[in-house]
């Protein structure tokens, strides 16, 4: 026995195995109790970081101008005559006074054709008054409506669909923290609307999406984790049919579990949309360390029946401390990786979290697993019998695929490495065609009725996607100028030549609609007024009617600011961008001049600055990942070749997904940007577990490398399989999460722990065998003397 | 549940403090003059015939940012029938404005309004205005303006609920509330709590609820002293406290005694201005 410090380690731990578990538990039990703590954090913003200039400049802008995230009820008629009947008008009027009523709406928030105000132009004035008081009763007077309301161009494409055939219902919330009650609310009175043949509501709106995520995050979360920790144990099961093989990988789980959570709530940092991922992923990695040492436990057990449960224990322990701390130390690099580069606070304390339960499951896995396990009775599994194997025990049907797949390595080495040189050449072609892509609405599942009303409203109205551009100026009153009014109409028509901007609002919109109404109404008189005065005293003449704050969104009370907002029909990164980058253009080179500037700001902007860095942040976390693996690797095994051998397999698992991803159009986006880091880190286990075993049996046992290979796939490969079927199952547990970010990672990380389990128990061998690398050979001076490393008692 | 016994507490206590001097009013309320003695003490007082006087309208949005307007305005009573003009000084852009009204004692008939803009070189005749809408970007309603010092008799029924002092003046409070639905809805009020000075029989502060019965606006009335022996409020602030929107009118040179000509209140005199 050549680590005499691990041997005393685990004595020491074996020798008051109940001191251990007590403490263990009363761990578990304390990391617990912080979890209910837990804050939710589901707003779109929450994936920002929250001192972000562009988060910033939006927040002043709507404060300024007093912007919300409301909740948006559209109605549609598809009938001859769209909204504009008796029924409809009377539907809008009824839904506007509903949600008066409704707690924690802003009564006078409340914008629909009940509550706006049109402006008409009279022989001698202008009048600023409701398009209805009372709802019309005839199809006459509501023609006579549809005709006002289409005669206002600022409403067109906003308030009404530019086709008559729906109009909207925007609520503002008092306290937008409060606002999934507020959905509860409104989905009710959407429920019980008096609908006609042809009619439809839909309710959606940023604010409806901040109120229904909450609900379904935790409705995904209360599905998700009992399959997760139901397919685990099964896992178990079938790995060593026995109840403790069943029950101490799950022990682990839940500290692991426990622990990332408590410590989460405990250190105040909000539970957000992709937190989700977090206990199910941790339960698929946390077992894997009591997997590979009940799978080595269980090989002692079949071939020392007779001895001391706890001498079983240290012996199995002795052997698999090493192997397990190296791969919990590249998983945790994986997440490490992941906390560093990310710039979304969601996935930088996802990857910090994850980091301390894989700690914590390592930590239980050495200590509570052997303090459990030296006070059970030998139990033999039937997994794994005495065999007529001389120092290996028979195995079962996993081991025994396992074996014809060693033999297929054996035969064909440069077959397989010539497979897997094309996979990365075709992983490189993939990369190069990924785009980086993403749209906060897929959070949701595309048959839920908020993402359906999304996509109704985006087809129908002009959108709801808002880039804001706010105008300044230095003066007050300074917006009363006409070359400053026309600098920003002009801004406006270019904005509407760009791609999915459907339109564009602003003061000079109004200003535009008064001078018509002025002119006795006449369509050609539909421009701006043309001296400072006039526009002063339009303003002044609209106050006879109108209320004092009636331009608060558009202007701010100086005349000095204004927001220009442009309505966007799509919500993808890919359109904002381009938007964005175009209007920034326009801004820099045609807008601003001396006495005039303006920038950008609203949800698109907001979006775009920080999935911009997706892509960045993806790159970054795959080369910290693999730097910190390669390093971690390396030290194990004081061999940079074998570092890098072991880090091929996940290179090539990662140009593999790159090459899926890239030729079947899935998006790097929020979800599967975070597979590459996680998938380094899990997926260098397998090659970690190979590698060691193999160089272990070839310098120790002094095996050839076919012998080695031989035994290396009934035994470890099978502990692998196992492994890897927890993983894989585990994440492939978010396939039934209704979270589409959550779902895309979980279907990535799953297939890319095929691909690494594959190509460890493959290439890996073959490289080996082909190679034969100096780390490996028995001449290798180094294997005399590693103080970290471990072999079986014999 | 801690919470809900707190709210559950404050209610009750909120509920004593609000009952108890319904208690105590009941005793004394034989010793107060009703709201509608009030009512007529404030409506009979002299507020002159005629008056000219400055006005600097400031009003405030909820982030403090401010627009000043100075006028120069005339009212004159012909009987019941009230006529005012308001021509406006500054800003520079405004200067010229003028906004004339002819309020009608009679409730069916509309009153008569012209605004007179400069830049278009045109007398405009104004549609009506809602009693309850906003006069010219205040928080003043129409209703509000017309009303000035007086207080409407039909639209509300008054009671007095109890005594106050407003800047150092003892005042009853009396609670005025709309006659039906439709003058609540007309108003935007759907209740009117007025502190009356019982010295000069003036309003101090009013405070009103709007038709949902949320506090929607304050209106106080200071620095009120005798011009010509006639009491006269030289600042009135009001507060939105929905939108946190503020108006104030300061008044200034304030002459009752010279007599305003009637030209002054015709399309012709607020075309060619001051």
């Amino acid at each position: 026995m050549d680590s005499p410090g691990a041997q005393r380690a685990f004595w020491l731990i074996t020798a008051y195995p109940r001191v251990v578990i007590a403490i263990g538990l009363l761990l578990i039990v304390i990391f617990a109790a912080f979890i209910p703590t837990l804050h939710k954090d589901t707003r779109a913003d929450a994936f920002i970081p929250p001192d972000h200039p562009a988060l910033l400049f939006r927040e002043k802008v709507r404060k300024i101008f007093g912007l919300q995230d409301p909740m948006v009820i559209a109605l549609v008629n598809d009938g001859p005559h769209g909204v504009f009947n008796p029924h409809s008008l009377m539907l809008v009027e009824w839904l506007t006074r509903r949600l008066e009523d409704v707690q924690n709406i802003d009564p006078d928030g409340i914008t629909s054709l009940a509550t706006e105000n049109n402006i008409i132009g009279t022989s001698d004035g202008m009048l600023v008054e409701p398009f209805f008081e009372v709802p019309p009763r005839s199809q006459q007077e509501a023609d006579a409506v549809s005709r006002a309301v289409m005669g206002f161009p600022l409403y067109l494409g906003s308030l009404v669909s530019r086709d008559g055939t729906g109009t909207l219902v925007v609520a503002e919330l008092l306290d937008q923290v409060k606002a999934q009650s507020v959905y509860e609310d409104l989905q009710e009175i959407v429920r019980q609307a008096p609908l006609e043949k042809g009619e439809r509501l839909y309710l959606a709106g940023e604010g409806a999406v901040a109120g229904y995520m909450g609900a379904y995050v935790d409705a995904d979360a209360f599905r998700l984790q009992p399959i997760a920790g139901l397919v685990i144990a099964l896992v178990c099961f079938v790995a060593f049919r026995t109840l403790r093989g069943t029950l101490l990988p799950n022990l682990v789980v839940v500290a692991a579990a426990a622990s990332a959570l408590g410590i989460m709530a405990a250190a105040g940092i909000s539970f957000f949309v992709i937190t989700n991922a977090m206990p199910v992923v941790l339960i698929g990695i946390a077992v894997a360390d009591s997997i590979h040492i009940l799978s080595q436990y269980y090989e002692d057990v079949a071939l020392n029946p007779g001895d001391h449960p706890r001498d079983v224990t240290v012996r199995t322990m002795v052997q698999m401390w090493r192997p397990v701390t190296l791969t919990s130390l590249t998983t945790m690099a994986g997440f490490l990786g992941l906390y560093f580069a990310s710039v979304m606070p969601p996935m930088q304390y996802f990857g910090l979290f994850s980091l301390i339960g894989v700690g914590v499951a390592w930590l239980y896995s050495l200590t509570v697993v052997p303090a459990v396990l030296s006070l059970l009775k030998l139990k033999p599994s039937n997994a794994y019998r005495r065999g007529s194997g001389v120092g290996s025990p028979d195995v079962d049907v996993f081991g025994n695929i396992l074996a014809v797949m060693g033999k297929a390595v054996m035969r064909f080495p440069r077959l397989i490495l010539v497979a897997a040189s094309a996979i990365v050449v075709i992983g490189v072609i993939g990369a190069s065609r990924i785009q980086l892509d993403e749209m906060l609405i897929r959070v949701f599942d595309p048959g839920e009725p908020l993402r359906v009303a999304d996509k109704a409203i985006n087809e129908v109205f002009d959108g709801s996607h808002y880039l804001d551009i706010m105008v300044e100026t230095p003066e007050p009153e300074d917006l009363f100028k006409p070359e400053n009014l026309q600098r920003i109409e002009a801004l406006q028509n270019y904005l509407e030549t760009l791609p999915h901007v459907k339109g564009t609002t602003s003061i000079v919109d109004y200003l535009k609609q008064m001078n018509k109404a002025l002119n006795e109404d006449r369509i050609e008189e539909y421009h701006l007024p043309d001296t400072l005065d006039l526009v002063a005293q339009y303003f002044l003449l609209y106050s006879v009617s109108g209320n004092p704050t009636d331009f608060q969104e558009e202007v701010d009370y100086d005349y000095r600011l204004a927001n220009v907002r442009a309505r966007l029909d799509d919500g993808r990164y890919s359109i904002g961008k381009s938007v964005v980058e175009a209007a920034g253009h326009y801004i820099d080179t045609k807008f601003n001049a001396p006495g005039i500037n303006a920038n950008l700001s609203g949800r698109v902007n907001v979006d775009y600055h920080w999935i911009k860095r997706l892509g960045e942040g993806h790159i970054i976390s795959v080369i910290i990942s693999l730097l910190l693996v390669w390093i971690v690797a390396g030290i194990s095994f004081r061999s940079v070749v074998a570092g890098t051998i072991v880090l091929l397999p996940v290179v090539i698992t990662i140009l593999m997904i790159y090459a899926v991803m890239g030729f079947t159009g899935i998006w790097l986006s929020i979800g599967t940007s975070m597979f590459a880091a996680i998938s380094i880190g899990l997926g260098v286990d397998f090659s970690v577990h190979t590698t060691e075993r193999l160089q272990t049996l070839m310098c120790e046992s002094r095996l050839s490398i076919d012998e080695a290979i031989e035994k290396l796939y009934p035994s470890t490969g099978r502990a692998l399989l196992f492994n890897f079927a927890a993983l894989a199952l585990g994440f492939g547990v978010l396939l039934i999460s209704k979270v589409i970010v959550l779902h895309e990672f979980g279907v990535l990380v799953a297939v890319a722990m095929g691909t690494s389990f594959i190509v460890s128990m493959t290439v890996l061998p073959a490289l080996l065998k082909v190679f034969k690398p100096r780390f490996i050979r028995q001449d290798n001076p180094g294997i005399s003397k590693p103080a970290v490393q471990a072999k079986p008692a014999e | 549940m801690n919470n809900t016994l707190e709210r559950l507490l404050a209610k009750v206590v909120a509920g004593l403090i609000f009952t108890l001097p319904l208690i105590v009013t009941d005793i004394q309320a034989s010793d107060w003059p009703t709201g509608d003695d009030i009512a007529q003490h404030i409506n009979a007082r002299d507020e002159g015939k005629a008056v000219s006087r400055k006005l600097t309208m400031a009003m405030i949005d909820r982030s403090g940012k401010k627009r000043v307007r100075q006028t120069r305005g005339f009212r004159k009573y012909y009987g019941q029938e009230k006529r005012s003009v308001l021509f406006y000084l500054s800003p520079k852009n405004l200067k010229g404005t003028a906004f004339l009204t002819y309020d009608f004692p009679a409730k069916d008939r509309d009153d008569d309004q012209w605004l007179y803009l400069p830049a278009m070189r045109k007398v405009r005749r104004i549609s009506a205005a809602d009693r309850g809408d906003y006069f010219l970007g205040t928080d003043f309603t129409y209703e509000d303006i017309k009303l000035e010092t007086k207080v409407s008799i039909e639209d509300y029924t008054r009671k007095t609920i109890g005594e106050d002092e407003v800047d150092g003046f003892h005042c009853y409070i009396v609670e005025a509330l709309p006659v039906d639905e439709k003058t609540t809805r007309e108003l935007g009020y759907s209740r009117v709590e007025q502190c009356v000075d019982d010295e000069i029989w003036m309003v101090r502060r009013s405070r009103f609820w709007d038709a949902r019965g949320k506090l929607l606006k304050t209106i106080l009335s200071e620095d009120i002293r005798q011009v010509q022996g006639i009491w006269t409020q030289h600042r009135i602030e009001v507060e939105n406290h929905k939108t946190k929107h503020r108006t104030i009118f300061t008044f200034s040179e304030v002459d009752y005694a010279t007599d305003v000509r009637d030209a002054v209140f015709t399309r012709k005199a607020i075309r060619r201005g001051l």
